[in-house]
């Protein structure tokens, strides 16, 4: 069963001859539990599309669909309430509350998704514990460096155990040890049925994906399947690594 | 030259830029300075008009009145009229205490019994109409305004019905409805209007059994020396004569005044303090860009002091505008403050100079407290980081962000925002409180039991009316005044702040709603965050406005609380427009913004 896809997702930006097509009739299938790295150059319609899949863009055309379930015609607030549930976000700059502690940032979309302040605790509390960072709950994202503060966001993004998380450029701002730890906490996770998106165009990251699609003017350019080639998931920490 | 020329440069630019920040420093400042300039001119004014008059109208030194009949009041008079300080005298004259009523009002009157052709002293000014003549009454004219009457209306004065001739000025007693200076017999006045009819037309008043008083007005050769003439000759007759010098009806004028002043000066604080509080949230929204552009102007080689020129020039010029502003709005609306009846005539002179440096220091003081600390703060911060700084990062509260985590998520967000900048908490509480104060004083003088002026005791029968309470009617307008004043930049300054309180957070707010907070929630978050403050502010204003209203005999609870819940209410309104409109940015393209 596919918990993303899309269809003929189109989505242009700008008005008359400035018009930009940053997405242009794109068609995605994300089976659960798959890693789907998506590459190309800057600017390509990467980060648009992983916008469009978490709703947090509308597309101008075609269909956006999550978990059987058609999001593109939704409310912002149907979408919200999808978003707490089905879908966490890691972005490139992180994009942690600077005034809350690391783990009052992953206690956040769980408080917001209802659940009570011990539950919200207990499972940040397990989280840091499972992206290594017990020991850091109470610093500020300021006392963090660039790979502990991705690891948090990681925790956020998994509190509500989404069906989806949509990771944008994840290791965009980290060095190559702090890429590695993130690295191994998705293929973790990746083993566990964690359905990933990576934006990326960091091939060793992508080359840790079990699929890759190459994305070039907004358009899908080569989809290649690559769990099982030997350049998965050990390839790219093996490069890494190298 | 070439430096002043790029410090005018770049705060032009900068002023066009922020158009609609320039426009609200201005009208905080220009509110704020034409307040406080009216308050302070208010005490010259009436002595200026009383002047103008009682030189316009030979006005008397000293009214001598002999409440008491008798043998002994005519010769008390004639000694008092060849005593050797005395110049010039006009009398006796008859006060006949009367009633008098027109156009279905009637008010309490003093007739005065006034000579064909009036002499040295006491030359009332016909301003309408001409002198008295038999048959015919002349109405002082703040008493013929309050009346409504003019030449030609008839009026009647205790069953006796006269055509009006003439209305006219005098400064030989206070103003409307100050007019009978002392009650029939001696006693305390309840105040009326003056009307002069002529002498034999008087004394056929005073025929009906009306109480009357005998008067006498002089000129001193020294008019200063006043006090010394009253004790000099107080206790000297065998009658009882009451002595009024002119500088007691210079006075008198301005009881009419006493708590107009207060209003308006008390008002122009709390003005100012709203000034500040407004500049102050719009300064600090724009302190990491005026940091921004401090280390753009080091990078190129600027001197801290042509740095701080740039960046204080701006709301010290725009202060000072507003400060020229608001003395000409002062000067323009000074005569109707200061005239509220029309029984002087003369203008008002202007803001003197202790007034424009009040003001210049009020205007230049709003404009320092604002905007030096963000410029200390962008001179004091190396150049490289101020290349690169963002907003200031709040502090971490976890006693705050616990206690929220038990909350429902628009008031987790509202209070995790309003922790953010306390101090802004703070301002806009104390902003509430400031137009509650206001509110609560207008209510509470408004639910005031009033006597009022020129009233019979016993009323005045079905079909007539009294008076209105000229003081209280000028004093509830002008509190009115400054309440609306108050409510409007209270108003502005409750968008701001949402606004401020929205720009500073939206990279706060676009997570949370990547984390599933719905666009309703982050709206109502920012409304809370904006309440949270108010409710403090509300429940400390209400008690200091009912103190600043002075004495309460009455008081309207029922009222001030449902102003308390619409101001409450209000904010909540006022809130939302700017919170939902926050609320709804493009969540991709902030994250964007904020990680470039």
């Amino acid at each position: 069963m596919n918990v993303v896809s899309a269809r003929g997702l189109v989505k242009q930006h700008g008005h008359g001859q400035g018009r930009v097509r940053a997405v242009d009739e794109v068609d995605l299938e994300v089976p659960r539990g798959e890693m789907l790295a998506v590459m190309g150059p800057s600017g390509c319609g990467k980060s648009t599309l992983l916008h469009l899949l978490g709703g947090l863009e509308r597309p101008t055309g075609g269909e956006v669909w999550l978990a059987g379930r058609r999001v593109d015609t939704l409310s912002e607030r149907a979408l919200a309430r999808l978003r707490r549930r089905s879908v966490g976000f890691v972005f490139q700059a992180f994009h942690l509350m600077e005034e809350l502690s690391a783990a009052e940032n992953v206690e956040l979309p769980a408080l917001l998704a209802g659940r009570s302040r011990r539950e919200a605790r207990r499972r940040a509390s397990l989280l840091l514990d499972r992206v290594g960072l017990a020991g850091r709950a109470r610093h500020l994202p300021s006392q963090l460096s660039g790979g502990q503060r991705q690891r948090v966001a990681i925790a956020r993004a998994l509190v509500n155990e989404p069906l989806v998380v949509l990771a944008d450029e994840p290791t965009g701002n980290l060095d190559t040890a702090a890429t590695l730890d993130v690295l191994r906490i998705f293929e973790e996770l990746r083993s566990a049925g964690q359905t990933f998106v990576i934006v990326t165009h960091d091939e060793r990251v992508a080359a840790t994906a079990d699929r890759l699609v190459s994305m070039r003017d907004g358009m899908f350019v080569d989809d290649t399947r690559l769990a099982g080639t030997g350049t998965g998931w050990l390839g790219g920490l093996a490069g890494l690594e190298g | 030259m070439g430096r002043t020329v790029l410090v005018f440069r770049l705060v032009l630019a900068d002023v066009r830029r922020h158009k609609a920040q320039a426009a609200m420093l201005l009208l905080a400042v220009t509110v704020a300075t034409a307040t406080l300039a009216l308050g302070l001119s208010l005490g010259g004014a009436t002595q200026t008009l009383y002047e103008e008059t009682r030189a316009a109208t030979a006005g008397p030194d000293v009214v001598a009145l002999a409440p008491d009949p008798g043998p002994d009041v005519t010769p008390a008079l004639a000694s008092l009229a060849h005593a050797p300080e005395v110049v010039a005298h006009n009398g006796p004259y008859r006060i006949v205490y009367a009633t008098l009523t027109a156009h279905r009002t009637a008010s309490l009157v003093v007739v005065h019994g006034a000579a064909d052709k009036p002499g040295a002293v006491d030359r009332p000014l016909v301003t309408s109409g001409h002198w008295v003549r038999s048959g015919g009454a002349v109405l002082e004219r703040g008493f013929a305004t309050a009346l409504g009457a003019g030449v030609g209306d008839r009026v009647t004065i205790s069953g006796r019905t006269y055509p009006v001739v003439g209305i006219a000025v005098t400064a030989a007693t206070p103003v409307f409805p100050w007019a009978p200076q002392i009650g029939p017999g001696g006693g305390p006045s309840d105040g009326g209007g003056l009307v002069w009819l002529t002498q034999s037309d008087a004394r056929a008043l005073a025929s009906r059994d009306l109480p009357v008083t005998m008067a006498m007005d002089l000129k001193l050769r020294d008019p200063a020396a006043t006090e010394a003439f009253i004790d000099a000759h107080r206790h000297t007759f065998n009658t009882r004569v009451n002595f009024h010098s002119w500088q007691f009806m210079a006075h008198q004028d301005t009881v009419m005044l006493n708590d107009t002043q207060p209003i308006l000066v008390v008002g122009s604080w709390l003005l100012s303090f709203l000034a500040i509080t407004g500049v102050a949230a719009l300064a600090a929204g724009r302190a990491a860009e005026q940091t921004r552009r401090a280390g753009l102007l080091k990078a190129v080689g600027a001197t801290p002091g042509l740095i701080a020129a740039v960046l204080l020039t701006e709301y010290l010029a725009l202060a000072l505008l507003a400060d020229a502003l608001g003395l000409a709005v002062a000067r323009l609306a000074e005569p109707a403050i200061a005239t509220p009846t029309a029984s002087r005539i003369g203008g008002v002179g202007g803001p003197t100079g202790a007034i424009i440096i009040a003001t210049t220091v009020l205007a230049v003081a709003v404009a320092a407290l604002s905007a030096l600390p963000p410029t200390l703060r962008a001179l004091r911060t190396a150049t490289v980081t101020a290349l690169a700084v963002t907003a200031h990062r709040p502090r971490h509260r976890p006693w705050l962000t616990a206690l929220s985590a038990l909350l429902p998520t628009p008031l987790l967000l509202g209070l995790r925002l309003t922790a953010r900048r306390p101090g802004r908490a703070v301002l806009h509480g104390c902003s509430t409180a400031v137009t509650l104060i206001a509110i609560t004083a207008l209510i509470t003088y408004d639910a005031q039991p009033r006597w009022g002026f020129a009233q019979h005791r016993e009323g005045w029968g079905p079909g007539l009316s009294g008076l209105p309470d000229l003081r209280a009617d000028h004093d509830g307008r002008l509190l009115l005044a400054v309440s609306v004043l108050l409510i409007a930049l209270a108003t502005v300054n409750t968008v701001t702040l949402t606004w401020s309180t929205a720009m500073e957070a939206r990279a706060n707010m676009a997570i949370a709603r990547t984390l599933g907070a719905t666009p309703g929630q982050i709206s109502a978050g920012l409304s809370i965050a904006q309440l949270l403050p108010a409710l403090p502010g509300a429940v400390a204003g209400v008690p200091l406005g009912i103190l600043l209203s002075g004495q309460v005999t009455t008081l309207p609870v029922s009222w001030i609380a449902a102003a308390a819940l619409v101001i409450l209410l209000a904010t909540t309104a006022l809130t939302a427009v700017p919170a939902r409109f926050a609320a709804r940015r493009p969540v991709a393209q902030t994250l964007s913004a904020e990680a470039a």
